[in-house]
């Protein structure tokens, strides 16, 4: 519940001072002397009596300097993009679903890490490697690829599960799962908070590209999945051929067996 | 095999596409022996719901043969014949557990495109868009059906397709609606539309206890139908005010229940009508609920509302403070097949109920481009129509 309420508190504070800074140093330092540069030949074409151009340059050279000076980017912040902060908070995933199944039960699938690509669609793979360790292999859109490895901080038989990722990490991340027993028996309230910590400035497309490793939409699909396997015992498709289905199925393991 | 693919507005096509294959272990493959077009596949032939893609499979009105068995179906063995629910559910999520079939949980795998319209989803549906699912339909020689053992009940020996079919989607969509009228001895019933849901809607309401049942619609034939099939009094709302003359045959009361069997197509009169119609197809309302304005102001007090006829978006001009001060209750939804088949199945096997009198039309499977025609435009006497896609086809003739 902490979590959720410094999640709420967040864009309050925001909003208060709203011309935060959310442009990494590196950045800054470029856009200054760039901006320098830009506004000195907007004055060069202006003594040139090109006036349109060197008055044009000279504001862009402006914008620059000011991003640079005050490492504020207003063009980043309706994209919605921040190079300084997402390294140092990281990128928060919350997601809750109701399953009709014994809280126990769920934590049980849970708790066996192998399961998670069954219906976590960006998990190519987790093996355990020890008692509270494991190596996970994970594939996003456009062929990109993250492994890390991973150790289990709380463990809480029927209650909750949480993980982190240890050592050189690609893409560093936490998570936890809370398994709680729904009211009238309605099975459990499954609530998962993923955290992602890609790495910021430097690296620039490339971690953009795994921060999309794993979007709220897509965790909120993969646990529909989990609902799915724990209710029914399989995935629910439309496809009316195994061919374009087999795929999944055969990564998953639901090809042919039940599931639990 | 052959199926009726939807291919645009008014049109649909006879195209010869792959076989279906079991996906899952609860999946049977059922062959089709029989398969209606129903009221409600009109709305996908008009192009009022949105997510159908060039190719989808139509129909959700099918019995057959199971002719493959998935490894974890139980139930079943190949050559049993099976009536199958338009509605695919999983039976284990807590709304199938409480017989809120429909809205069953898991069986929608584009559950997200119902939740971003309406804030949640309902269960996946037979050919009957993307938004409710992607399934594949029943016009078709071959179907694959998930969750056989959930939904699929045997046909009992001695029963033929004609009799059990509308077991499938509308005996169940009227008989909902009439229960959920709650109609005590002696209750008046109207139900708005004479087509194959309210006509059965109108002998539901008689079999649950109503003491007068009222048809409403404009076609001549389907009004006799509602009057010699369902000892229903009649009202052609193209002559007489509906809502004045429900109140003349009440003692001025009104009804105490009326079902909207109609939905989002209804044909309005007068300027209120033509508001609908022009504001519909400029997009600004997505359905015309001239019908539902008419349930509502015509209802008694304290009366129920009940709507099984379609809706897909948003109405205009809906009478809430009538809702309001008459105190009415609204009750709507996809029908709970499940929940209905097998006692709905008895009235039938018994002879208590023989639906079979809706039928106009026989035809095989390759005409169903003439019979979506026949059907939208009424032409023909034409109220309900049945395909046989193990038959040839008649090349353009039309067998009644």
């Amino acid at each position: 519940m902490e979590t959720t309420n410094a999640e709420t508190a967040s864009p309050r504070q925001e909003q208060r001072k709203q011309k935060r800074v959310n442009v990494g140093p590196a950045e800054r330092q470029a856009s200054m002397i760039g901006g320098a540069a830009l506004a000195l030949s907007g004055l060069t074409s202006l003594s040139k009596r090109r006036y349109l151009p060197g008055l044009a340059l000279m504001v862009a050279g402006g914008m620059f300097f000011y991003r640079g000076k005050t490492g504020h980017c207003d063009l980043y912040e309706s994209l919605g993009v921040d190079t300084i902060h997402t390294s140092g908070t990281g990128l928060r995933l919350e997601k809750l679903l109701t399953i009709n199944r014994p809280p126990q039960q769920v934590y049980e699938f849970w708790h066996n890490l192998e399961n998670l690509p069954r219906f976590m669609q960006h998990l190519e793979s987790v093996h355990v490697t020890g008692e509270k360790t494991s190596h996970w292999k994970a594939r996003g859109p456009g062929g990109v690829s993250a492994e890390w490895d991973a150790e289990m901080m709380d463990d809480y038989p029927g209650q909750q599960i949480s993980w982190h990722s240890v050592g050189n990490a690609a893409l560093p991340n936490k998570g936890s799962v809370e398994f709680n027993e729904a009211p009238g028996e309605r099975g459990t309230e499954v609530k998962v908070s993923i955290d992602y910590y890609p790495p910021g400035g430097a690296a620039g497309r490339g971690a953009a590209r795994l921060a999309q490793l794993l979007t709220a939409r897509q965790l909120e699909e993969d646990l529909k999945r989990l609902k799915q396997i724990l209710e029914t015992g399989e995935i629910a498709t439309a496809e009316s051929s195994v061919a374009k289905n087999t795929a999944f199925a055969q990564a998953r393991g639901t090809g042919n067996e039940e599931a639990i | 095999m052959k199926a009726v693919c939807w291919h645009g507005k008014h049109d649909v096509r006879v195209d010869t596409v792959p076989d279906p294959e079991i996906c899952n272990p609860r999946d049977v493959i059922v062959k089709v022996t029989l398969t209606g077009i129903c009221g409600s596949d009109l709305h996908l032939y008009n192009g009022y719901i949105p997510t159908m893609k060039q190719g989808d499979i139509l129909g959700h009105e099918f019995v057959g043969e199971i002719v493959e068995l998935g490894s974890a179906v139980t139930k079943f063995v190949e050559g049993d014949r099976v009536i199958v629910p338009f509605p695919i559910c999983c039976g284990q999520c807590w709304y199938c557990q409480q017989g809120l079939w429909a809205l069953c949980d898991n069986t929608n795998p584009n559950s997200w495109m119902l939740e971003k319209l309406y804030g949640d989803t309902g269960a996946g549906i037979f050919g009957y868009s993307h938004l409710y699912g992607g399934y594949s339909g029943g016009q078709a020689e071959y179907v694959r059906v998930p969750f056989a053992d959930v939904g699929l009940v045997k046909i009992p020996e001695g029963l033929s397709d004609e009799q059990v079919i509308f077991l499938t989607d509308i005996f169940p969509t009227g008989y909902q609606a009439a229960e959920n009228c709650d109609i005590k001895p002696g209750d008046t019933v109207a139900v708005w539309g004479c087509g194959p849901v309210g006509l059965m809607a109108l002998r539901s309401a008689t079999h649950l206890g109503a003491g007068k049942v009222i048809g409403i619609d404009r076609f001549r034939e389907r009004l006799e139908m509602a009057h010699i099939e369902c000892q229903a009094e009649v009202i052609n709302y193209e002559q007489v005010d509906v809502a004045q003359t429900l109140h003349n045959m009440t003692g001025g009361r009104g009804p105490d229940s009326c079902i909207d069997a109609v939905g989002l197509e209804a044909a309005g009169t007068g300027m209120v009508g033509a508001y609908d119609t022009v504001k519909q197809a400029l997009r600004l309302e997505t359905d015309r609920p001239g019908a539902l304005r008419q349930l509502i102001m015509s209802c008694r007090k304290g009366g129920t509302i009940s709507i099984p006829g379609v809706y897909g978006g948003f109405v205009d001009k809906m009478p809430m403070g009538a809702i309001f001060a008459k105190g009415l209750t609204l009750r709507a939804g996809q029908t709970h097949v499940q929940k209905y088949l097998r006692p709905l199945l008895e009235l039938v096997a018994s002879k208590q109920i023989d639906t079979t009198f809706v039928i106009t039309h026989r035809m095989a499977l390759e005409d169903a481009p003439i019979g979506y025609e026949l059907f939208l435009d009424k032409l023909d006497g034409c109220v309900k129509i049945v395909m046989n896609p193990q038959a040839a086809g008649q090349g353009g003739e039309v067998g009644s």
